[in-house]
């Protein structure tokens, strides 16, 4: 059983972040280069906009500042570490984080209500969106899950996520650091690789193309043409 | 037509440039694994020291001196890989172990093997037929600890001291009773009564020389704690068993309420900062409404 475990843990810790890594690179420079007019968030904003706006905005800002927030502590480790040695600091954080954590939450489970309550975003809806929303679903939940029971994550992540994570990108993995950890931090860090995995089949490859206007572009200006009379 | 259009309508990568490629950093990762070994010698000082001596005397654990004369190799290596599954299965001498270590389970030990379990059995049948062990434990101060040792101890604690060799502060993970606030980590276990649980100064203080339980090993091996912050943080352990603070259980709670009261606001911060978006697209224009041409 023992030994189970550990094939289990190399493979799902020690191999799964390569074949993601892997997946993710040569599945996304190939999708440019033959599918360049694909890159595209696809946005169904057209169709709905009231609700669509509780939906993206908190996601949007949300994700980003979680996303931020776990590459400072993976290239600044001691940095977040020393920020964290007064716990008053370490509560300013913690908590920042978590609201912006149920932001995203809150954002997604939106997108994800709207997507299935509303016809016409409906029947834009294709297979890769529904899986790619389950995915991120786990992720949220799990990482706003470990955030509040497993506390405080700023500082363990440094401590013992970062080695792991740079260890990984060293080419010499040592699942050491996170074989121990509960099962919701190693359901955060397997379903991460998922994502990273699934990332250029989907939507989500609107984030690579740059320049990226959507987050201080100016509101959408619609003009119509005809007066109303000639409507009718 | 052009040729962005012939390019958009090349089919989507097949599955199997994915999959080769996939394959091929895959083979390239499993070779760094079979590389990493460690001397029995050293596998013993990280992973048995903080609990174990080899005639030194009781820590957490036993004294291990002959303890191959007190047990048969095969139990001992059936005990070491699993150490639970031996007590669940309700074997004596693995339920004796246990009440004697005050319920303290001995923790499974990653990367431990049968063929090292034996060469570790080798190590201590060695290291037991010498007149002093390499493994006889750590010397500690005995001295009586004072309040200035107490509140170092709550510092490093805190991380309000740093550890010297940049260990990350306990309160990362662990909490104890009376903290106040929002408390301490969940990740590990509450500390509150850890030096009554591992039977008191000197285990408790061998425990810190290398923590050994899986999570705390990698980190600690890197940053090991000086003997002045051992005996500051074990100082601070005594007290805080001895202290009945306020109980912050509720942490958690108060945690994620501060969170979603934070959530709300951000929420009517951008509210208030798209109060000009529009609220709908085509349903003013197609019903006939007023033309807009604003935001």
């Amino acid at each position: 059983m023992g030994n189970t475990h550990n094939y289990l843990d190399q493979l799902l810790f020690g191999v799964a972040p390569y074949l993601a890594l892997a997946l993710f690179f040569l599945v996304t420079i190939q999708r440019y280069r033959a599918q360049a007019f694909t890159y595209s968030s696809l946005s169904s904003q057209f169709l709905e906009n009231e609700r669509h706006f509780w939906g993206m905005v908190p996601l949007h800002y949300g994700i980003l500042v979680v996303i931020a927030g776990h590459f400072v502590a993976f290239l600044f480790p001691r940095t977040v570490l020393a920020w964290n040695g007064h716990p008053v600091r370490l509560y300013i954080l913690e908590i920042s984080a978590l609201i912006f954590g149920l932001l995203t939450l809150l954002g997604l489970m939106s997108t994800l209500v709207r997507r299935l309550t509303y016809s016409k975003v409906r029947t834009v809806t294709s297979i890769s969106d529904i899986i790619l929303h389950v995915l991120l679903l786990i992720q949220v939940v799990s990482g706003v899950y470990v955030a509040v029971t497993c506390s405080w994550g700023s500082s363990w992540f440094a401590a013992s996520a970062t080695p792991y994570l740079w260890s990984i990108v060293m080419l010499d993995p040592d699942i050491s650091y996170v074989i121990a950890m509960p099962f919701a931090v190693k359901l955060h860090i397997v379903n991460a690789c998922l994502v990273i995995g699934f990332f250029p089949f989907t939507r989500l490859v609107h984030v690579l193309v740059i320049p990226n206007p959507y987050l201080w572009r100016k509101p959408q200006v619609v003009r119509w043409n005809r007066s109303p009379e000639a409507r009718n | 037509m052009n040729d962005s259009c012939r390019a958009a309508r090349k089919p989507l990568p097949t599955l199997w440039s994915c999959i080769l490629g996939a394959s091929f950093v895959l083979l390239l990762v499993m070779f760094p694994e079979s590389a990493r070994g460690q001397e029995t010698a050293a596998f013993f000082k990280q992973n048995c020291y903080s609990c174990h001596t080899i005639n030194g005397g009781r820590l957490v654990g036993p004294d291990l001196h002959n303890v191959t004369k007190r047990k048969d190799r095969e139990w001992l290596v059936r005990f070491m890989l699993n150490p639970q599954a031996m007590i669940d299965r309700g074997d004596p001498y693995a339920k004796q172990i246990l009440d004697e270590s005050r319920g303290v389970v001995m923790a499974q030990i990653a990367g431990l093997t049968r063929e090292r379990a034996f060469l570790l059995l080798d190590l201590i049948e060695a290291e037991s037929a010498l007149e002093k062990s390499q493994f006889e434990g750590v010397k500690f101060s005995d001295r009586p600890f004072t309040a200035q040792d107490v509140f170092q101890g709550e510092q490093i604690f805190k991380g309000l001291t740093p550890l010297a060799n940049g260990g990350p502060a306990c309160m990362s993970c662990h909490t104890v009773r009376g903290l106040g606030l929002l408390g301490g980590g969940r990740l590990g276990a509450d500390l509150t009564k850890v030096s009554e649980r591992v039977g008191g100064r000197k285990p408790l203080s061998a425990w810190l020389v290398s923590p050994a339980t899986t999570t705390m090993q990698p980190v600690f091996k890197l940053h090991p704690i000086e003997p002045e912050e051992i005996l500051s943080l074990v100082a601070f352990f005594e007290d805080s068993a001895k202290r009945v603070g306020d109980d912050d259980s509720v942490a958690p709670l108060t945690f994620f309420l501060i969170g979603l009261a934070g959530m709300v606001l951000v929420l009517g911060l951008f509210d208030s900062l798209w109060k000009n978006r529009f609220r709908a697209v085509r349903r003013p224009l197609v019903s006939g409404g007023e033309m807009r041409t604003d935001a």
